[in-house]
């Protein structure tokens, strides 16, 4: 039954075809346009901060590749269902509010899947995107993926949960979702952040979602750092998810008590 | 199936403020507003039983309907249905309870309408033989044929709302909760729901708490009806006793030819007469239990050369207009 909302989500983003379509050709321009800017901004230098100019178009075609699947536009229904007050049949289903929540945001994420990995084996293919260092690094990255595909949802559904709260965020949700892209990493890789700044943001969950499995990726020799890293992601998926219940329980009270 | 005791719901907001600056100043008041807007309901409905629920905008309805889905914790009262307390067992609560508020849609607006009920039967745990059967049958009486493969968002109102209301009934709840399910609809949408809604309970004796601006909602699918207005219960009984107690008098129209005798009809009142092209119509009344109908009009008829008469529908609209008004 938990599957059948994940098939619902993913089905409401894919029915409208020339969306799926613009949004195909969207990433291809903004692999091109990142390739070009890179090269140019490499010039002639071998390595900036460390990192060899492959490693920095590669990067950012994966950034760019995890930016338009983790963090879209629209990442909840759960936001215009409080707005028009749809949301009371939300409260009268015999599954929970979040899980209805979570299954579609994880049905509309998985369905911008294959137009990711297409992206991915594109890159890889035209080698704009150096491959992997081994089986380890390989299996780690996904391991990571996945996870932080984990964070952006639960941090995508702590935001959309706060629509209980404010019934007009639209302008909130643009500046969350520039603030996400940058600090999570997708746009400039936190290798090239100053010092304080990049540290700064490793501790924010935003790094665990794009950051992490993408310097997992480029990272030479895998070791106890990589586990490390996905143990970080481990928790804030466990810290974010109680923060989600918490606050959830503290919306339902909200609702309950003072209506829509 | 449903007791509800001394309902009582109060909101607070915050207050807020008029004069200079009385925008500002309301984003920082701690004062509070608080508002009842049920003030001690009680209601029993047993198995079985349509109950029309009514009263002017703003008199508590919906407010009373999310309490007894669940979605609102009473400030005050108990409430039990099926057994339940509906906020604290609010999953349990669901799956015995169909709900429309016709205002709101339950089905998915991006998808067919066929999507909404494939996931409302897997949600709630249905065997896909008794999904399809039943929805087959849905199909038929409220004629989703044409519009199932359409996406919600492109439906007519009056077609969405046939779908709200299968997705309420399909996996079967004993109880049906409907606010306002005719509002917007025209004549021929509002005769299917309520022939709908009058099979479900023929059919599988499905309980139905109906909330409707639309008398003849109430009039086509309810002995017993309650009006509430200002949060309070005003009255709970036979529809029909309310429409005695009301209007007791009954009225006819006679138009009668010219010239016609002085008006002496034993147990009949003149009201009111209008001459015109030789004929008088004339309005008179009687009490229905003093005098049946045929009664008085053989009365009438023996007396003067009747050419036409209709007898008045009591009119319920008024009956409620009177109610709401008197307070």
């Amino acid at each position: 039954m938990r599957v059948a909302v994940v098939m619902l989500g993913a089905k409401s983003v894919l029915i409208y075809r020339s969306d799926v379509f613009i949004g195909v050709i969207g990433l291809a321009l903004r692999v091109v346009l990142v390739y070009l800017v890179w090269r140019a901004l490499y010039d002639t230098e071998t390595s900036v901060s460390g990192v060899s100019l492959n490693d920095a178009v590669g990067y950012a075609i994966l950034g760019a590749i995890f930016n338009v699947t983790f963090q879209p536009w629209h990442f909840s229904s759960l936001m215009s269902r409080v707005y028009d007050g749809n949301v009371v049949f939300d409260l009268i289903r015999p599954v929970g509010l979040l899980t209805l929540s979570l299954g579609q945001q994880l049905g509309a994420t998985l369905a911008g899947f294959p137009r990711a990995l297409i992206g991915i084996a594109v890159g890889l293919t035209i080698q704009a995107v150096p491959p992997p260092a081994g089986v380890v690094t390989t299996l780690a990255f996904v391991v990571s993926s996945l996870l932080g595909m984990a964070v952006a949802l639960l941090c995508n559904l702590l935001v959309s949960l706060t629509a209980f709260w404010t019934t007009e965020i639209y302008g909130a949700i643009m500046v969350y979702h520039m603030a996400a892209a940058f600090c999570s990493g997708a746009l400039i890789p936190l290798w090239f952040m100053p010092d304080a700044l990049g540290a700064v943001l490793r501790y924010l969950p935003f790094s665990a979602q794009v950051f992490t499995p993408l310097s997992i990726y480029f990272d030479p020799s895998p070791g106890p750092h990589t586990l490390a890293a996905i143990g970080v992601q481990v928790a804030w998926v466990v810290l974010l998810a109680y923060l989600s219940r918490l606050v959830w329980k503290r919306a339902l009270r909200r609702v309950v008590i003072n209506g829509g | 199936m449903i007791i509800a005791e001394n309902l009582v719901k109060e909101f607070s907001r915050p207050a807020r403020s008029t004069g200079p600056f009385g925008g500002i100043r309301s984003l920082f008041t701690t004062r509070r507003v608080v508002t009842r807007a049920v003030d001690g309901v009680s209601l029993t409905v047993e198995a079985g039983e349509m109950v029309g629920y009514i009263g002017p905008n703003g008199a508590g309805k919906s407010t009373t309907i999310k309490m007894l889905t669940g979605v609102l914790v009473p400030t005050s009262g108990r409430i039990e249905v099926n057994g339940l307390v509906p906020w604290r067992h609010r999953q349990a609560n669901a799956r015995t309870i169909g709900a429309v508020f016709g205002q709101r849609t339950q089905l998915w607006q991006d998808l067919p309408l066929r999507d909404s009920f494939e996931l409302i039967a897997k949600l709630y745990g249905m065997e896909r033989p008794h999904y399809r059967s039943r929805l087959a049958r849905f199909t038929e009486l409220l004629d989703l044929g044409s519009f199932i493969d359409t996406p919600v968002r492109s439906l007519s109102l009056g077609q969405r709302m046939r779908g709200d209301l299968v997705a309420a009934m399909l996996y079967e709840p004993p109880l049906l909760y409907l606010d306002e399910p005719t509002v917007g609809l025209d004549v021929v949408a509002k005769a299917r729901i309520r022939d709908f809604i009058s099979f479900l309970n023929a059919e599988t004796g499905t309980t139905v708490l109906l909330t409707t601006h639309d008398i003849a909602d109430v009039e086509r699918l309810c002995h017993r009806v309650v009006v509430i207005d200002g949060g309070s219960v005003v009255y709970d009984g036979d529809l029909e006793a309310l429409r005695q107690r009301h209007l007791p008098y009954r009225e006819l129209t006679v138009t009668v030819q010219l010239p016609f005798p002085e008006w002496d009809v034993p147990g009949i009142q003149l009201v009111d007469t209008a001459v015109h092209d030789g004929q008088a119509t004339i309005s008179v009344r009687y009490d229905p239990l003093r005098i049946s109908t045929p009664e008085a009009i053989s009365r009438i008829t023996a007396q003067l050369s009747v050419v036409d008469l209709t007898v008045q529908e009591p009119d319920l609209e008024q009956v409620i207009h009177q109610i709401y008004t008197a307070r």
